[in-house]
């Protein structure tokens, strides 16, 4: 299996360091559950129609420490819905990333992203060079290397399939699994 | 090779000599701590049920659940979850301890924070085992890893050394040291690291200091935070660690990514304003702040030495009418204790609100704010509606400064009040 590369313009830029995502959909909203709602309301506060601005595979880029705080899964539930296909940031806060990477959502480091690029602009992501790509201008910046669990967890779709394929493996080498 | 803390309790884990940052390694952990939480236990117990068909944990011994939240249960719902963690731990033969506390501390009591070990949990704030010298840390939701296999895969994080250096004023406790690192540092100075704390600041401090610090590690971005086992650990832990493990110091040549000194001699107490556990100011500037609640608990604070100091404030002297002051101890253990010092007859009559262990008045489950509502809080977080309505405010500081606050009405600065106990 091998990660499609990601391709699509830049959503939205959140130049704030330490940002707090429950934002993105109001923290009075976060009891909603229904995800159509959710997505209704992304970006609201900042600019109304946002949702509509959104064209499957774009993406969203971030500053230093994205998703400080108490990060709930609410906000890029409501972002996927409308078919945000990762974040690229400076760095991340680690809470959030591994929370985002078990659910199979691509989140990339990439120093220097703030900087490279506007809303709008159209970038991509390649997984083979490890490099995130501003497609107007042909320039290129490394991201941070995925580790092998977190790269298999973006390919499997998730944490559940990534140890269903991690198990199944281990099992065709070695049989039984321990207990004592 | 030389080794951190760190590094040496994954590499046992993981069955090698040695490991260095960025080995991604698969460590089999000591202990899977959890609490029952809606979106979490269920969640696990199910998908390890329906999508692994895997009847039991491996090795169920390693396993222990706290029911700390939503106790006691004020919904039908919320005491159908612990009957179904109940129903779980008693079909697995894994414990399950309830009304003993806030687990993260309950933990540590009975045994499970031994020196050396690894523990995972879903909740960043296990760190406090750290205290301990184990290596405590948050999986978020990859602990199912461990509902499903023997072990976990880790990347193995840098470590940064820290080390406090000086001595504390008056009026200055632990959980001001923290935020003080996160005022120096940054909030994600740490991030994907694990940090050992040193220094003759750490040596000085109690157990309970310790275990406020590590456990708030999630806010400088840590993995997690370790203290190398001195005497004092090792007498307090006598007769209840659960491993015998060698207990692992760090190597005079580990090699670190950073190491930072920090002397906290002009430390004064700090407030964090809302709405960031970053905000982090000095009192002093913040003071005459009308306030209406106070919480002193938590995992963080609401030990012995946050009782002590809030009873040395209050004693003789009353909350302010209208102020409701709860004070909650983080397990029944400290609340026992409490009670044969005096402190909880002290602060009764000074006019808290006492209630048995739990996580709830932290999480805004009860003692709700309603708009435009402040609190003083030893609590972890200060994000808005974490205490209730998202237009109410939450200003973190010592317990020394909740009450003196709760005296009157307003943030106070508890100096005065300690030094005429003098």
């Amino acid at each position: 299996m091998s990660l499609r590369n990601l391709r699509g313009r830049v959503a939205w830029v959140f130049d704030e360091d330490n940002f707090d995502i429950d934002r993105i959909i109001g923290i009075s909203n976060l009891k909603i559950s229904d995800v159509e709602q959710l997505a209704a309301l992304a970006m609201a506060d900042c600019e109304p129609g946002f949702a509509a601005t959104v064209q499957p595979g774009d993406l969203l880029v971030g500053g230093h420490n994205f998703g400080y705080g108490h990060p709930h899964f609410q906000a890029m539930r409501a972002m996927r819905h409308l078919g945000i296909a990762g974040v690229i940031a400076e760095s991340f806060s680690p809470g959030f990333f591994l929370g985002e990477i078990n659910m199979g959502f691509p989140l990339i480091t990439c120093p220097g992203i703030l900087a490279s690029v506007q809303r709008g602009d159209e970038i991509e992501v390649d997984w083979e060079s490890d490099r995130v790509r501003h497609l107007p201008s042909g320039r290129s910046l490394p991201l941070q290397r995925l580790s092998s669990a977190e790269r298999g967890t973006l390919e499997a779709g998730g944490l559940i399939p990534y140890l269903k394929t991690r198990i199944a493996s281990a099992k065709g080498q070695q049989p039984s699994v321990n207990p004592k | 090779m030389p080794q951190t803390m760190a590094e040496k309790i994954l590499a046992r884990a993981s069955g090698r000599t040695s490991v260095r940052p960025g080995d991604e390694i698969d460590a089999r952990p000591d202990f899977v701590i959890a609490y029952d939480f809606p979106g979490t236990t269920d969640v696990l117990f199910r998908a390890a049920r329906e999508e692994f068909g895997m009847d039991r944990v491996s090795s169920p011994e390693r396993f222990v659940l706290f029911i700390d939240h939503m106790i006691p249960a004020a919904a039908p719902k919320e005491e159908e979850l612990h009957r179904v963690t109940r129903a779980w731990g008693a079909q697995q033969g894994v414990p399950v301890h309830e009304r003993k506390g806030i687990g993260h501390q309950v933990s540590a009591e009975l045994g499970y924070a031994t020196p050396g070990a690894l523990i995972v949990h879903f909740d960043g704030h296990v760190s406090q085992l750290g205290a301990f010298g184990s290596y405590a840390f948050s999986a978020r939701r990859g602990v199912l890893e461990t509902f499903v296999s023997e072990t976990l895969a880790i990347t193995v994080p840098p470590t940064v050394r820290i080390v406090l250096t000086g001595t504390l004023q008056t009026g200055v406790m632990a959980r001001d040291v923290f935020h003080h690192l996160v005022r120096v540092l940054g909030p994600s100075s740490c991030a994907f690291k694990a940090v050992e704390l040193a220094g003759p600041v750490i040596d000085e401090m109690s157990i309970e200091g310790r275990q406020t610090i590590c456990g708030q590690a999630m806010f400088l971005g840590a993995t997690t935070m370790l203290i190398a086992p001195d005497a004092r650990t090792m007498a307090w832990l006598e007769g209840r660690s659960r491993l015998d493990l060698a207990p692992v110091h760090p190597d005079a040549d580990a090699v670190y990514e950073r190491v930072v000194t920090i002397d906290v001699s002009e430390l004064e107490p700090i407030i964090v304003v809302p709405p960031s556990p970053a905000n982090t100011r000095n009192l002093s500037e913040h003071l005459g702040i009308e306030v209406h609640t106070g919480y002193l608990g938590s995992c963080a604070s609401g030990r012995l030495e946050d009782l002590r100091a809030a009873a040395q404030v209050l004693r003789g002297r009353q909350v302010k009418a209208g102020f409701q002051l709860n004070v909650v101890p983080t397990s029944q253990a400290i609340m026992a204790q409490a009670a044969r010092e005096g402190l909880i007859e002290c602060l009764v009559e000074a006019g808290a609100f006492i209630s048995s262990p739990t996580c709830d008045y932290c999480y805004g489950r009860i003692a709700t704010m309603a708009d435009g509502q402040r609190a003083v809080s030893t609590g972890t977080l200060n994000t808005p509606g974490r205490m209730g309505s998202v237009n109410s405010e939450i200003y973190l500081c010592n317990a020394a400064v909740v009450a003196a606050s709760a005296i009157e009405g307003r943030i106070a600065d508890p100096r005065p009040y300690l030094e005429d106990v003098k």
